[in-house]
């Protein structure tokens, strides 16, 4: 080429000093190929072997992943179709029925049983979010020896080994756990217990109600819970006993109740609560006194002495001091009960020997053992002693136990078998992880007579063994819980029933059904005793400047065996609205003379027990009272130290011990062989630290601050109600009515087909709040920790307003307000999106759609109800086992959107698809959401308002119905029914309201 | 007659000035080395602009949970900075093209650099809308561009889709009335310049321009068009950001008195920002001669004029409360006055209404400190307004149970101070770059070939 290019350049000496040809090869990288060049011949070449190579390597066998559809396919197993197997629920002792919804071998959501005998269909917040237990990732998953890792094979053979030498050395062995109800697992601890000589099984109950059972031991013979019948009750007085709340079995009464209220079938039962602290039973009652809990005795003593005046019975006490409770009403409230003789119901809750004589005293004068408390078939739900357990602990203190065997109950905690590892699995040799009940096999008699029936709906998770195995390994008969259980049922429940003659057909119902009636185990009552009834003369009143404690248990977190569960964390207290924390609660009077506001955090003392507690004031409660929530501060919420969104300014769910609440427990009292809930005497005082607590609801009334006030304005008529002797002279009273609205432009929705809409009764929901936690579930609502709910961002679809009032005669009343998204037909939020993610639908839903949502808040900012929950955060879903719980019909909500409630629209359309496939419209009943699918007081219905025969359509047309801010014209598809409050008849109402009372 | 009218009127540029002085005086600074009070400024309002950047990137990549809103308040800041800002773009128009219809001359020597806070107090704007989403990424959606979607379009009857437009618009046309505006100025540089990369810039940018009478007469045509177009949209733009409040269900936005209501705040702040800037830029710049005293006597009385009518529409506020009857709506006015929020509440009226009253004095409106304190005063009052009308609506409507206050994070107050930080880099960067006064115009107001001022008053 050209000459400059001549220069040469080199890299090496080597290279300089190489001949040309050798540089000439390594400049040319394929050298044996001669002149480069692509031949004709060289592409049909390449051609040839790249399609070779292809077809080869495309015959070969991918790697195949061994997904094989099941070789024999179960009949009813469809992949994405639900099935519903009956079972029981174990979330408490009150052994409530519930369906437990199975999707693609998973289960899902639980439903309550709508023909179960003790829960009519309910089904309570700790019951629906049991399931999350299921897939708890921390749950234990094998057997523990000195806290490292066993297997049971080596477990069992230790443990036999040492009960043969504790046999043979006649030691002491004591079962302790809590109620069990279930028949085959307490005829196996029995067996199990026989073969030792000195062998004692211990019931007891974190939250006892042992002085219950002791009184009817007394009185009745028999140490047992009677069934009570609130159905049957037309007068119930209540004294401190949360009988809708967290009582024994709440979603029973919470039924039964709502029965003997049913205003439309013109049945209202009259209601009249004492107690020293705003329960959920005492924000229902018609008629609510404030008693400190030392007083309650004193005030049975006057109601007694009355009654006993009447039936003429013998009661001379002596001279009572006098009571708190206004003396005229105590007159009116004994005729009333005397009047309603056979109809009434008095129940105490205090754990104290003496009230409850009193108590049983007073129902034995009024006929109530028979028609409202049954102690022909009683109820098992609660059967622990104090008594024993203060027993059990003597010997343990003396050393005497030689094995001591724990089922379910944490004691270390309130005051092992486990399914985690909490306290009391901390001190234990060996911790044997027991099946969660949705994967096992059991049984439950809650209530005698009537057997119910757990059945797995999941292979098992991990290497637990349910209690009747393991105990049945023991005896040295080792069977699976299936074949223990059906032998149990065949040789003693089988006999108790006469309606199948053939235990195969008896049993496959009973499976199918979840539960059997059979003959209640025969017992006799002994005749009333009336010798051990000692008036009460004396209240007991906290010296000057001293509370009375009162410790309770919350509606979520129970004794805290639900401190591992975040729904339940998360979820309001249905009166004080707080999350995450447990607090002292003190009366604003209260508040006023300590000089504390919310958060101030204060010390209680009590003998050499001190807990330091954020306060919290709560309107309707004693002013001498200081009432702290138990289950709390359990090690068990240790997890959720990282719960919630992660950043800058998060601040952690748990306190400062590394768990969420403190445990309160170490202020109970042990008196007279019982343990005391209440009225142990602490000094309060300010610490002077502040501890924010996390509350969903911040402002308490519907009347606004004072000094807001427009002149002219009353309360907002967000929440209507009215008075019995209103309602009966006009069913529509208390009613705002706000005339139709013309409208300028054609109607934008014509609803062709069905029209869903939805009514609240108010006047029934309780605030228990089992629909908030439904809903969660089965929507796929996140977790967002304390510090979120803190900035009120909590993300439940559905919430309940609580409101508090003040009635004539000075009692706090409350108001629930269940609020969701109302599905207004003239949405506020509709017109205002820029992007139109959320729009009507024609069966009349505002639909929300997540993929399309930007999340400029306009929609939430625009919502008169506030019911649009925005995803602040993107939420943690990376517990992969927690994720089973998922249901596969909602979408997982990324960060940036906007959701809210579509009232289950998954149902809506599931239902609508199965009816179009039958070619029939969608049968009325046939979509129930999942807040009134649990709502335990049936306080929801659902349904289309186009069809005129729909349940819905019907209390839609209920002169009772209002709609929340009906005056702005947004036209919600929800309708209220107002709160009618049986109050007591005045002046000429008197003889018509008796009539009815 | 005419040399009696204009004896009348006192000159509007003082210092006797030639033109090729006016030249000098507003060109010369761009060429000199900037100074170091330069530098500090655009050092401390850089290190604003970077921290805003920071929590804008911290907040888009963690969430809008990291602002103050919740559930009850779902706008606050973000909404209230994005009003601020447009408020604030309104007196560059107002000034370029209001008054330049209005044949108000004095504009020349303020309308440059208040059009150029126009359009960066507008981009201050816009940055809002866009990071106050949740899936800022998409914000895209609200454009009706067309797509692949399917059927997917925008929701016409949304005022944020009308926003997108009127600010779109807005920017727009304020962004090519200021440039064309500049096109003979561009040239000046062009010819003064001596860097061969400012002679291309200044060249490029001048589109040509070569001075001819032809030149001349096309671009006093489409300024006047433009001036034109730009009208409208002074009252347009915040007519319809202030839809975004009227057309909601909430009492305290749902007013049929928003639309004036926020123009007139809108100019108010917008002339308050505009005296600001141009009072520190005629003591750095030294264009006392330029921007005298009488030009903020003139502005002061439009301040002074607006503050009327945002004054009265507060109290219209009150009175259509009263008169509706609805408790919602009274509750809302009696909340903002005497709730939580009251010293907000207070602040806004005190600054917007009160304060202003000093300019009726003539010897306030010739004391520059004072005025400039009157100014920042109405900035504040004016972004209280915006935050008041917001978060008081919102933490308080309907439902007592969903009542809830607002406080702002710290992530929040960066991103405002960002704002100002941008707005300010610009703005400094405008005044090193840009003739920060119309040359070309305000030679138009030159006693330059009329009767000599000296012999009318002699």
């Amino acid at each position: 080429m050209s000459k400059r290019r001549t220069k040469r350049y080199w890299k090496s000496l080597k290279e300089r000093d190489a001949s040309p040809d050798v540089l000439k090869a390594r400049a040319d990288e394929f050298p044996e190929r001669g002149p480069r060049q692509f031949r004709r011949r060289d592409f049909l070449k390449a051609t040839g072997f790249t399609l070779g190579v292809a077809f080869a390597t495309g015959c070969s066998r991918a790697p195949v992943q061994r997904a094989i559809p099941l070789l024999s396919q179960p009949e009813e197993v469809v992949p994405g179709r639900s099935l519903f197997y009956a079972s029981t629920c174990a979330g408490c002792s009150a052994g409530c029925g519930l369906l437990a919804k199975v999707r693609d071998g998973r289960p899902i959501k639980l439903e309550g049983n709508p023909q179960h005998p003790v829960s009519h269909g309910g089904l309570c917040a700790t019951g629906q979010a049991s399931i999350l237990g299921l897939y708890d990732s921390q749950r234990l998953r094998h057997p523990l020896k000195e806290g490292k890792k066993s297997s049971w094979a080596e477990v069992d053979r230790e443990i036999q080994a040492e009960l043969a030498n504790i046999r043979s050395d006649r030691g002491a062995v004591r079962f302790l756990s809590g109620t069990i109800t279930s028949p085959t697992t307490r005829a196996a601890i029995e067996e199990f217990l026989k073969g030792f000589p000195d062998a004692r099984h211990v019931v007891y109950d974190p939250l006892s109600n042992s002085a219950l059972l002791d009184a009817h031991e007394q009185t009745h013979g028999l140490r047992v819970l009677p069934r009570f019948h609130f159905d049957k009750a037309e007068v119930i007085v209540s004294l401190d006993a949360d009988f809708l709340g967290t009582w024994i079995s709440p979603v029973e009464y919470t039924a039964d109740y709502r029965a003997g209220r049913d205003l439309e079938a013109k049945r209202i039962s009259y209601h009249v609560q004492f107690e020293p602290r705003m329960t959920v039973t005492g924000s229902k009652a018609d008629r609510r006194f404030v008693v400190a809990p030392g007083e309650m005795g004193l005030l049975l003593t006057h109601l007694a002495l009355r009654i006993a005046r009447k039936a003429a019975a013998p009661l001379t006490p002596g001279a009572p001091e006098a009571v708190s409770v206004d003396s005229a009403f105590l007159d009116e409230l004994a005729d009333r009960l005397w009047h309603a003789r056979g109809r009434s119901l008095i129940v105490c809750g205090a754990n104290d020997l003496q009230q409850q004589f009193l108590s049983n005293y007073l129902n034995h004068l009024l006929g109530n053992y028979g028609p409202t408390l049954d102690l022909k078939q009683p109820s098992l739900q609660a059967q622990g002693s104090d008594k024993e357990l203060g027993g059990l602990l003597a010997e343990l203190q003396y050393g005497k136990v030689k094995a001591l065997f724990i089922h379910g109950v944490n004691p270390a905690f309130d005051f092992s078998f486990a399914q985690r590892v909490d306290e009391t699995a901390v001190l234990a040799r060996y911790v044997l992880p027991e099946q969660h009940y949705l994967e096992s096999w059991n049984d439950a008699e809650p209530v005698s007579g009537l057997v119910s029936v757990s059945q797995p709906t999941i292979h098992p998770l991990g290497d637990a063994r349910s209690l009747v195995e393991t105990i049945a390994a023991w005896n040295g008969k080792p069977k699976p819980a299936y074949d223990l259980l059906r032998e149990h049922w065949e040789a003693e429940v089988f006999p108790r029933q006469k309606k199948e003659s053939n235990f195969d057909a008896f049993w496959d119902r009973a499976v199918h059904d979840g539960f059997a009636e059979v003959e209640p185990l025969p017992i006799k009552s002994k005749q009333f005793n009336a010798q051990a009834i000692r008036p009460i003369l004396k209240a007991q009143r906290p010296e000057p400047g001293a509370f009375a404690l009162a410790l309770y248990p919350t509606v979520a977190m129970l004794d805290g065996r639900n401190a591992y569960n975040p729904w339940l964390h998360e979820l309001p207290d249905p009166i004080t609205k707080v999350t995450w924390d447990n607090y002292a609660s003190i009366s604003p009077a209260a508040a006023q003379r300590l000089g504390v506001a919310d958060g101030d955090v204060v010390r209680l003392e009590s003998g050499d027990q001190m807990l330091d507690l954020p306060a919290f004031i709560q309107p309707g409660q004693h002013d001498q009272v200081v009432a702290v929530a138990l289950g709390y501060g359990s090690k068990l919420s240790a997890r959720f130290a990282k719960v919630g969104p992660q950043w800058l300014d998060a601040i952690v769910s748990v306190g400062d011990k590394g768990v969420v609440g403190l445990n309160a427990a170490p202020l109970l009292r042990w008196s007279e062989g019982v343990l005391q809930y209440h009225g142990a005497q602490v000094k309060v005082s300010r610490t002077g630290r502040q501890r924010e607590l996390a509350s969903t609801q911040t402002h308490n009334t519907l009347t606004v601050p004072r000094k807001l006030t427009p002149p002219g304005s009353g309360p907002r008529p967000v929440v209507q109600e009215t008075t019995l002797a209103a309602y009966l002279k006009d069913p529509h009273a208390g009613v705002e009515d706000h005339e139709e609205k013309e409208d300028l432009w054609p109607t934008d929705h014509p609803y062709t087909g069905p029209r869903w809409g939805m009514v609240i009764d108010q006047n029934a929901c309780t605030g228990c709040s089992s629909c908030v936690v439904a809903c969660q579930v089965e929507n796929n609502i996140p977790v967002v920790g304390r510090d979120e709910i803190r900035r009120n961002r909590e993300m439940h679809w559905l919430r309940i307003d609580r409101y508090y009032s003040e009635a004539e005669s000075g009692q706090i009343e409350v108001a629930y307000e269940p609020l969701m998204c109302q599905q207004c037909e003239n949405a506020p939020c509709e017109t205002v999106c820029p992007v139109l993610a959320t729009v009507h639908s024609e069966d009349g839903l505002n639909q929300q759609v997540y993929n399309r949502c930007i999340g400029t808040r306009y929609c939430a900012n625009n919502c008169p109800y506030k019911a649009r929950r925005f995803n602040w955060f993107n939420y943690a879903h990376d517990d992969q086992l927690q994720n089973l719980v998922l249901n596969p019909d909602v979408a997982v909500r990324s960060r940036g959107v906007m959701e809210k409630c579509t009232f289950c629209v998954q149902r809506i359309q599931e239902a609508k698809i199965e009816a179009k496939r039958r070619g029939e419209k969608v049968p009325d009943g046939e979509v129930e959401t999942a807040c009134q699918q649990s709502c335990p007081a049936q306080a929801i219905y659902f349904g289309d308002l186009n069809d005129p025969n729909s349940q819905v359509s019907k209390m839609m047309a209920n002169p009772r119905r209002y709609r929340v801010l009906e005056e702005l014209n947004v036209r919600p598809a929800v309708g209220y029914l107002t709160i009618v409050r049986n109050r007591p008849p005045e002046g000429r109402e008197k003889s018509k309201e008796e009539h009815h009372g | 007659m005419a040399e009696a009218a204009i004896a009348l009127r006192p000159p509007l540029i003082e210092g006797d000035k030639s033109i090729a002085q006016v030249t000098h005086d507003v060109c010369a600074p761009m060429e000199a080395r900037p100074t170091a009070l330069w530098w500090v400024a655009l050092l401390i309002s850089f290190s604003f602009l970077l921290l805003g950047a920071a929590a804008i990137a911290y907040q888009i990549s963690v969430g809008v949970g990291t602002w103050g809103l919740n559930r009850t308040v779902g706008w606050a800041f973000d909404i209230t900075n994005f009003v601020f800002w447009i408020g604030i773009g309104h007196a560059g128009t107002l000034i370029s093209a209001i008054l330049f219809l209005f044949r108000q001359r004095w504009r020349t020597s303020v309308n440059r650099a208040a059009e150029a806070m126009t359009i960066f107090a507008v981009m201050c704007a816009g940055i809002f809308p866009v990071i106050h989403t949740g899936r800022p990424w998409f914000a895209y959606w609200m454009f009706p561009y067309p797509n692949t979607r399917g059927s997917l379009w925008v929701n016409f009857r949304s005022p944020l889709v009308w926003d997108f437009f009127a600010i779109s618009t807005y920017f727009t046309v304020s962004a090519m009335f200021w440039f064309i505006g500049m096109l003979p100025d561009l040239a000046t540089i062009r010819d003064r310049a001596t860097a061969k990369w400012r002679r291309r810039l200044a060249g490029l940018f001048s589109l040509g321009w070569n001075g001819s009478y032809r030149a001349w007469q096309r671009y006093e045509v489409v300024y006047l068009m433009l001036a034109g177009l730009g009208t409208p949209l002074v009252i347009s733009v915040h007519t319809i950001v202030s839809w975004d409040f009227a057309t909601a269900v909430l009492p305290g936005w749902h007013a049929t008195i928003f639309p004036p209501y926020f123009v007139a705040g809108a100019i108010f702040s917008g002339m308050a920002m505009v005296l600001t800037l141009m009072i520190i830029a005629r003591k750095l710049m030294r264009l006392e001669d330029y921007i005298t005293l009488r030009h903020i006597d003139r502005m002061c009385k439009l301040v002074i004029t607006t503050s009327g009518i945002v004054g009265l529409a507060y109290g219209t506020e009150f009175f259509t409360a009263l008169y509706s009857g609805s408790s919602y709506e009274q509750f809302v006015f009696l909340n903002r006055a005497l709730g939580p929020l009251f010293w907000g509440y207070w602040t806004m009226v005190g600054c917007n209404v009160f304060v202003p009253q000093l300019l009726w004095f003539r010897r306030v409106r010739a004391y520059v400190p004072a005025v400039f304190a009157i100014c920042i005063l109405v900035n504040v009052g004016m972004w209280f307004e915006r935050f008041i009308i917001i978060v008081t609506s919102l933490s308080r409507d309907f439902i007592p149970a969903n009542w809830f206050h607002y406080a702002p994070t710290r992530v929040e107050v960066a991103t405002l101070l960002g704002s100002f930080g941008l707005f300010f880099t610009l703005f400094l960067l405008f005044c090193r770059f840009i003739p920060v006064i119309a040359v070309a115009e305000v030679k138009g107001v030159l006693k330059y070939g009329k009767p000599r001022l000296e012999s009318a008053h002699e």
